[in-house]
């Protein structure tokens, strides 16, 4: 089967400082993908790239077997994207910026504007559809980002911390979402810090440290490179981290000190 | 969705757009967002929402009262137009005034918009590529650059139509639709060539320097085009075609009156006609074309450097001098590192403090050489006064911030007596902004008139403090860092504003009348202190 992203030694540096030093990935329809790492070690500028929001990179992206860099902007019509960052036009109501997205992506808007509403009745926020975004609470905001991302029923969905800010009812609804998503042969690139949640909902996880991938394979296969516990502690081992209780020490002694 | 008018107005070029490579329906609905956006402001996040409804729509007359400002300028340039025949003068002056208008306004409320990053993760992540992008961006400045343009040309326009007859008013209608354009694109390319030498956290600096910078050189160009003329009187003037002048584009766009009305066909007249029609068209041809390297370097833009380095010890030694209380001293701090780092507020900020650094010299500057060596026996100095203007647009802007809804924590925060913020705020103003700027001022005047106006420069002084003490107070209920930063919104716009301008002569004025009299500075030196000390304690809430 041919790939839907495949990426090929991919390298990025801003100025020295080199953020990606070749990362290898091939992923194939209907995969969900835990992206894991600390921070700052380039996840957030992967999907960056293929998205096409970052440039001047070396090595080579094909989504659904087309170079991105000659293809021209039509391989987003299939792409949801949910940053980490949840930037939005918040002076605009839900159903303007909604609608807005849609027809972006090639849709009418009755269309658009029906589909947006419908999602905001499901995820229980219909009451604020004419409300301005910039009112909304975080975990309101971040539904309002879902739907932006899913209105264009993608087939590849790049979600960054997805599930910030929602209450535990509304996860519950968006993991069993995004479990049938998969069933119906959807791509799903789920990055988190949350490791509880990774380690539950990802067939394959990827960790990628330092700008290059450690570690590739299901849960299982990883435990089975000599590692062991939980996803969260071997991500600690992998990424060299083992000192969490001393920190933890220091920096509740560093707060007593000095109290006014 | 709301339709607007001028969508529908530029509809009409819709096959134009299409053969630059723009998405036109994609870049219609991007501009209406933005159009829609600009009509509604961000609420502030402490305001109660009764006022706010109030606040909306004085924000909305805001850009209207503005205009109004530049339609008053407009009026004057009626007289260049009508004078006389002399096209060739008279238009390259008008069309100077414009541009030097347009430019400072572009390069003051329209670079952060220029140099905006954060949209991109909205638009560019869906199916939007950055050619439309960047072209609704410029269509955007473009729709609000010609509301300006059309209330400083409109006034002689209609004159012309009545004094010079049709051709000249259509020849002036084209021409000013092709300065505004080329003006943008002009703003856009330096932007991006400065942008291409320079980068990370250099660049974000050399910015606001080129601001000021371009804003000098503007204040000077407006100089150099009335030397370019023998002036003898107005209908009998030498013009001369040298080298040099062939880069001045306000001579450019005058040419063609001379050529079409006056039947002028003289070489170079016909050259700087061709230049004007070229030109323009040619940048954006050339804009569209490197668009996407712009958007490239744009990133450098916001990608921060690996080094960092502590550069608050001299801060924390400026506030133990300038401030006795503790709290006040944090805010001073704070407020310092806000106003060296919060860009948008540079954006905003500097090309006033470059008018005023130029502003007091300019008279001084077209000065021949008998006047300048007379220059010591008049009261010259009293231009220094000009300086003043970047006081309002500064302390406006310290209640503006990009990071606005940070503002919660003044709220937050035990801090018993409130007036410690506002104190260390200001003075954090003074000390970084305007102190640097009256120092250097002074010193050139100093120089000047052989450090014998040092008096006259102490009250001009006191003066500064007064003023900056007066125009927070007349701002109102002030909470610094709390409100966004808005196109729509003006620093120069309504009657306040307006007002707080007026007070600058004011203050000018009555430093005149003291100079009349003998012991007058003497006196009001130790007076002026005594009243501004006051006045700061009571003032400042």
């Amino acid at each position: 089967m041919e790939p839907i992203i495949s990426i090929r030694d991919l390298k990025k540096s801003y100025g020295n400082k080199e953020v990606l030093k070749g990362i290898n990935l091939d992923i194939f329809k209907g995969e969900i993908i835990g992206y894991i790492g600390p921070n700052g070690a380039g996840k957030s500028t992967t999907v960056k790239i293929i998205l096409g929001l970052v440039g001047d990179y070396s090595g080579e992206i094909k989504i659904f077997g087309q170079d991105i860099r000659d293809g021209g902007v039509e391989y987003k019509k299939k792409i949801g994207y949910v940053p980490e960052t949840a930037d939005m036009y918040e002076n605009l109501t839900a159903r303007e910026y909604l609608s807005f997205i849609g027809e972006l992506y090639g849709m009418e808007y009755e269309v658009a504007n029906k589909k947006a509403e419908k999602l905001m009745d499901l995820f229980g926020i219909r009451n604020v559809y004419d409300a301005r975004i910039s009112s909304y609470s975080k975990g309101m905001k971040q539904k309002t980002l879902l739907i932006s991302a899913l209105i264009n029923n993608p087939d590849i969905l790049f979600l960054d911390e997805p599930l910030s800010g929602m209450d535990a009812n509304s996860v519950m609804v968006f993991k069993e979402v995004m479990a049938e998503l998969i069933k119906r042969g959807k791509t799903i690139f789920y990055s988190s810090h949350i490791m509880d949640v990774v380690e539950k909902i990802s067939k394959r996880i990827i960790l990628i440290n330092k700008g290059e991938i450690v570690a590739d394979g299901s849960f299982e296969e990883i435990k089975g490179q000599s590692m062991e516990g939980s996803l969260e502690e071997i991500f600690n081992q992998l990424t060299g981290f083992e000192e969490h209780e001393r920190i933890a020490k220091d920096i509740v002694s560093t707060i007593m000190e000095g109290a006014v | 969705m709301k339709d607007f008018k001028i969508l529908k107005f530029l509809d009409l070029f819709k096959g134009l757009f299409e053969m630059l490579g723009v998405d036109y329906p994609v870049m219609r609905k991007i501009l209406n967002v933005k159009l829609i956006l600009d009509g509604r402001r961000t609420s502030t996040v402490l305001s109660n929402q009764n006022t706010k409804k109030k606040k909306e729509e004085e924000d909305k007359n805001n850009f209207i009262r503005s205009l109004g400002i530049y339609f008053l300028m407009g009026i004057f340039l009626i007289l260049y137009v009508l004078i006389g025949d002399n096209y060739l003068f008279q238009m390259s002056l008008v069309f100077s005034i414009i541009m030097f208008l347009l430019m400072t306004s572009l390069i003051a409320d329209f670079s952060s918009v220029l140099l905006d990053t954060k949209e991109k993760e909205i638009l560019l992540s869906r199916p939007v590529d950055s050619r439309t992008f960047n072209m609704a961006r410029i269509l955007h400045i473009f729709i609000y650059i010609s509301m300006i343009t059309f209330a400083i040309a409109g006034p002689s326009l209609i004159a012309s139509l009545f004094r010079h007859g049709l051709d000249f008013f259509l020849i002036y209608l084209c021409e000013i639709v092709l300065v505004t354009l080329f003006v943008i694109i002009l703003t856009a390319l330096i932007y991006l060539l400065v942008l291409r030498f320079f980068s990370g956290e250099k660049l974000k600096d050399l910015i606001n320097y080129v601001q000021i910078g371009l804003t000098i050189v503007m204040s000077l160009g407006y100089q150099i085009i009335v030397r370019i003329f023998n002036f003898v009187d107005i209908d009998n003037m030498e013009y001369k075609a040298s080298l040099w002048k062939y880069l001045v584009p306000p001579i450019w766009f005058s040419a063609p009156f001379e050529l079409i009305i006056n039947k002028n066909y003289n070489n170079y007249i016909i050259f700087y006609s061709i230049l004007a029609l070229i030109v323009p068209i040619l940048s954006i041809i050339i804009y569209v074309k490197l668009v996407p390297t712009f958007e490239r370097y744009l990133q450098k833009f916001d990608s921060a450097d690996g080094k960092t380095r502590d550069k608050n010890r001299f801060t924390i030694f400026l506030s133990k001098i300038v401030c006795k209380n503790k709290d006040e001293r944090a805010f001073f701090k704070f407020a310092t590192n806000m106003l060296r780092n919060e860009r948008t507020f540079k954006l905003k900020v500097y090309p006033s403090i470059g008018m005023s650094i130029i502003f007091p010299f300019l008279v001084v500057i077209s000065m021949n050489f008998r006047d300048l060596s007379n220059l010591i026996n008049t009261k010259f100095y009293l231009w220094i006064y000009t300086s003043f203007m970047m006081i309002p647009t500064v302390i406006w802007s310290l209640e503006c911030s990009g990071n606005f809804k940070g503002a919660w924590v003044f709220v937050t925060m035990p801090i018993r007596d409130k007036s410690v913020i506002n104190k260390g705020i200001l003075k954090a103003a003074i000390v970084n902004l305007f102190l640097p700027v009256y120092i250097f001022v002074a010193m050139v005047f100093l120089l000047l008139y052989k450090m014998q106006i040092i008096d006259q420069i102490l009250v001009a002084g006191t003066n500064m403090f007064l003023y900056t003490i007066v125009v927070f107070r007349m701002m109102g209920e002030f909470l610094p860092f709390s409100k966004a930063f808005e196109v729509t919104e003006n620093t120069t716009g309504g009657r306040k504003e307006f007002l707080i301008l007026l007070l600058i002569a004011g203050f000018a004025l009555i430093h005149y009348l003291i100079t009349m009299t003998s012991y007058g500075t003497y006196i009001y030196i130790p007076l002026a202190i005594i009243i501004s000390r006051f006045a700061w304690k009571k003032a400042i809430l």
